[in-house]
């Protein structure tokens, strides 16, 4: 992973961290949708707004429906912020 | 304002507090500190889900620090989210809300059907959550002439709907206006054409705030909110089109705050009185040093003019009804010589029901004016330019709101208005009267220094009483003060309007509306009491009185008036009962006082009987003017 992946998944962690509070789950940028019980469509719209509000882009409507892994949504953070 | 700005940011340690909550020495006061602060979605949530672990006795001890409201949601949109927002933001208010919430798109359901599940909630009030979606506005633009407007067919249906739910559910209903989107098609041309969005949003608005203002319901001016903060700002089609959520999420805090205010309005938790200091709040400088030439205050100076419109907001305020007073650390005389000398003040010395310019602690001197005005703590905003001042006022005085400003006096305005602390619900004879009334207290207060005893200051104070029963004149004051009425209240209970107008129609309720007039004035309303009938007995359901008339007999008045009452009606006996609060401590021994016997006592309540045949007439210095209720 290039370095610009590492401090983008470096700052997720701590969004995930704020946005899910409820369980025990370790943190990677192998980490989906199953392995986080609170991860459902309203939680995930808490993190939609951390993440957009944390790096300061704005998701396309197709693309939040493809954020189901965490490492989707470094790639489509990496793409926005280049 | 989506951030909240009046507010404190949350303390580095936030998320850290949160997770020892549970373990933390005095958990309510830690749960009240953190709920001030200024916290996003996420923020709320955590701490909402730090609360739903506490042990339940802590829970029960955190409800008890507030006031109980039950409040159901319908809406056309997705709520879930925010409700632990709007859970955190009422404990910020002083509110234990319960939301009854419902799966969207339910509104007709639940208004329709007697039997649904709000109609049987025994709520206090219903939130209609509807925006522009909710109705056919964009569909039936282009329907022809003749037809009806769909602004009428949409307020119509609101009106039914707020109808059912107070019909078969006994609840207020609070309703919203609706935010216009940012999408027009002809233009300027949009907001004459009939049946055209904006024109439609225009006059669907402007008759619901027509039909509301003589109504019991209640309104949210989510259109006043959204042309706030911009509406290209607060709608987020991504979030609409994907889950339903009717607003970008980072509105969700700022609307659950606004919610929550109003929700605390119906329980008359509206802030009554603003403490303005004076150098660089009032004027800008400092007029200990520069001088009266040197302060800036009035037309034709870019900052005079910032600080001129505070003045002007505060004149508002006033005049709604809010007491202004004067906490600041000067010399007195350079101080009042400001107001009476300087020609670009537009506030005046006896805009103020007390002036405070000393060299003390401001903490002290705002306990001092919260004493003389007879208020809570609780019920005071204290706006101070200099951010020292404000931490050390918050840290000894944690009840008071001390509202957050930024350095540049320009933007105060605007986060002053933004805090929403004075929420109004209704504007009474007596709100334009208030600051009279305060002025007169303080006149009073003179007199009682050198009147020799209690009884010869009672008895100079030239007092009528006059009674009558629950009327439609009385009405809006009668559920003011039973809202908003904390330390003279025997029993604390909340009613609305609709309450109200059955106490007044039901042969089952005796009722009685008190006036008090003196020397200096008219102090209008200042007692209310509701009797229950029993075969020979009255039941004393409440017994509330204003603080500004407490120490003066009234209260023995009032009592005299009730025994000759129960006489002429033949009834034996008149039960009272005092259920303790955080703040009606000032009456635990009201009945005992007035004669009556404490015949059970325990930690919930306790009950007082008077044999109404062995009462002895107080008969205090007060004279009796025309009551309606003996001939």
């Amino acid at each position: 992973m290039s370095q610009d992946k590492e401090a983008i998944l470096d700052q997720l962690n701590s969004i995930f961290q704020d946005t899910f509070t409820e369980d025990n789950y370790s943190f990677s940028i192998n980490t989906t949708r199953d392995d986080i019980e609170e991860w459902d469509s309203l939680s995930h719209i808490r993190l939609l707004t951390a993440i957009e509000a944390n790096f300061g882009v704005q998701f396309d409507l197709d693309e939040i429906g493809n954020m189901i892994d965490v490492s989707t949504i470094v790639d489509l953070l990496h793409a926005k912020l280049a | 304002m989506h951030d909240l700005p009046w507010l404190l940011a949350p303390s580095d340690d936030f998320n850290e507090r949160c997770i020892q909550l549970g373990r933390h020495q005095t958990p309510v006061a830690e749960v009240h500190a953190l709920a001030k602060y200024a916290l996003s979605i996420n923020q709320a949530n955590r701490l909402y889900q730090a609360i739903g672990k506490l042990t339940a006795e802590t829970r029960s001890l955190l409800s008890r620090s507030l006031t109980p409201f039950r409040l159901g949601i319908v809406s056309n949109a997705t709520m879930d989210l925010m409700i632990p927002s709007i859970v955190i933001s009422a404990i910020r208010n002083g509110i234990d809300i319960e939301v009854v919430s419902t799966d969207f798109g339910q509104v007709a359901q639940e208004a329709f059907d007697a039997g649904s599940k709000l109609n049987t909630a025994r709520l206090d009030a219903v939130l209609i959550a509807l925006d522009y979606h909710a109705y056919p506005f964009l569909a039936d633009q282009l329907s022809t002439s003749g037809e009806v407007l769909p602004s009428d067919k949409a307020f119509d249906y609101l009106k039914q709907i707020r109808d059912s739910f107070k019909q078969s559910g006994g609840m207020i209903c609070i309703a919203q206006t609706l935010a216009e989107p940012p999408y027009e098609f002809g233009g300027n041309f949009d907001a004459q054409l009939d049946g055209l969005l904006r024109k439609s949003l225009t006059e669907f608005n402007r008759a619901l705030v027509d039909d509301i203002r003589s109504s019991v319901d209640v309104l949210f001016d989510v259109a006043a909110l959204v042309n706030m903060v911009g509406a290209c700002q607060w709608f987020d089609e991504r979030q609409w089109y994907l889950s339903r959520v009717p607003m970008a999420n980072v509105f969700v805090p700022l609307y659950a705050e606004y919610l929550t205010k109003l929700v605390a309005a119906l329980r008359g938790k509206s802030k009554k009185c603003l403490v303005l200091d004076l150098d660089n709040t009032l004027w800008g400088g400092v007029v200990g040093d520069d001088g009266l030439e040197g302060i800036q205050i009035g037309q034709g100076n870019p900052v005079g003019e910032s600080f001129l419109a505070i003045q002007q907001w505060a004149k508002t305020l006033k005049d709604l009804g809010v007491i202004l007073t004067v906490c600041s650390k000067n010399d007195e005389n350079i101080a009042l010589e400001v107001f009476r000398k300087h020609s670009g003040m537009l506030l005046k010395e006896n805009d103020f029901a007390v002036f405070v310019a000393n060299w003390e602690d401001k903490a002290t001197n705002i306990r001092f004016i919260a004493e003389t005005l007879n208020i809570g703590l609780d019920a005071m905003v204290f706006v101070d330019d200099n951010p020292a001042e404000r931490e050390i006022v918050r840290t000894m005085l944690p009840e008071l709101t001390v509202p957050e400003l930024p350095k540049d006096s320009s933007q105060f305005l605007r986060i002053l208005c933004a805090g929403r602390f004075f929420e109004k619900i209704d504007f009474t004879e007596d709100d334009a009267q208030r600051n009279a009334q305060y002025l007169s207290n303080a006149r009073r207060q003179e007199i009682q220094k050198t009147a020799a005893t209690l009884e010869d200051y009672l008895a100079s104070l030239e007092m009528y009483i006059s009674f009558s029963p629950f009327n439609e004149l009385g009405r809006k004051r009668i559920v003011q003060l039973i809202n908003k009425t904390n330390q003279f209240n025997l029993t604390t209970r909340r009613y609305t309007e609709t309450d109200v107008l059955q106490f007044e129609n039901d042969q089952q309720y005796v009722t009685l509306q008190i006036e008090l007039q003196d020397k200096f004035g008219d102090n209008g309303m200042i007692s209310v009491v509701i009797c229950k009938v029993h075969q020979d007995r009255w039941d004393i359901d409440t017994w509330l009185m204003s603080c500004r008339v407490i120490k003066r007999r009234v209260e023995e008045a009032v009592c005299d008036q009730l025994v000759a009452l129960a006489r002429k009606s033949g009834i034996s006996k008149l039960r009272g009962f005092y259920r303790p609060t955080e703040k009606n401590g000032l009456v635990k021994e009201h009945y005992r006082q007035l004669g009556f016997d404490c015949i059970c006592s325990d930690e919930s309540e306790d009950i007082w009987d008077l044999a109404v045949e062995h009462y002895q007439m107080k008969n205090p210095p007060i004279t009796v003017r025309k009551s309606s209720v003996i001939q």
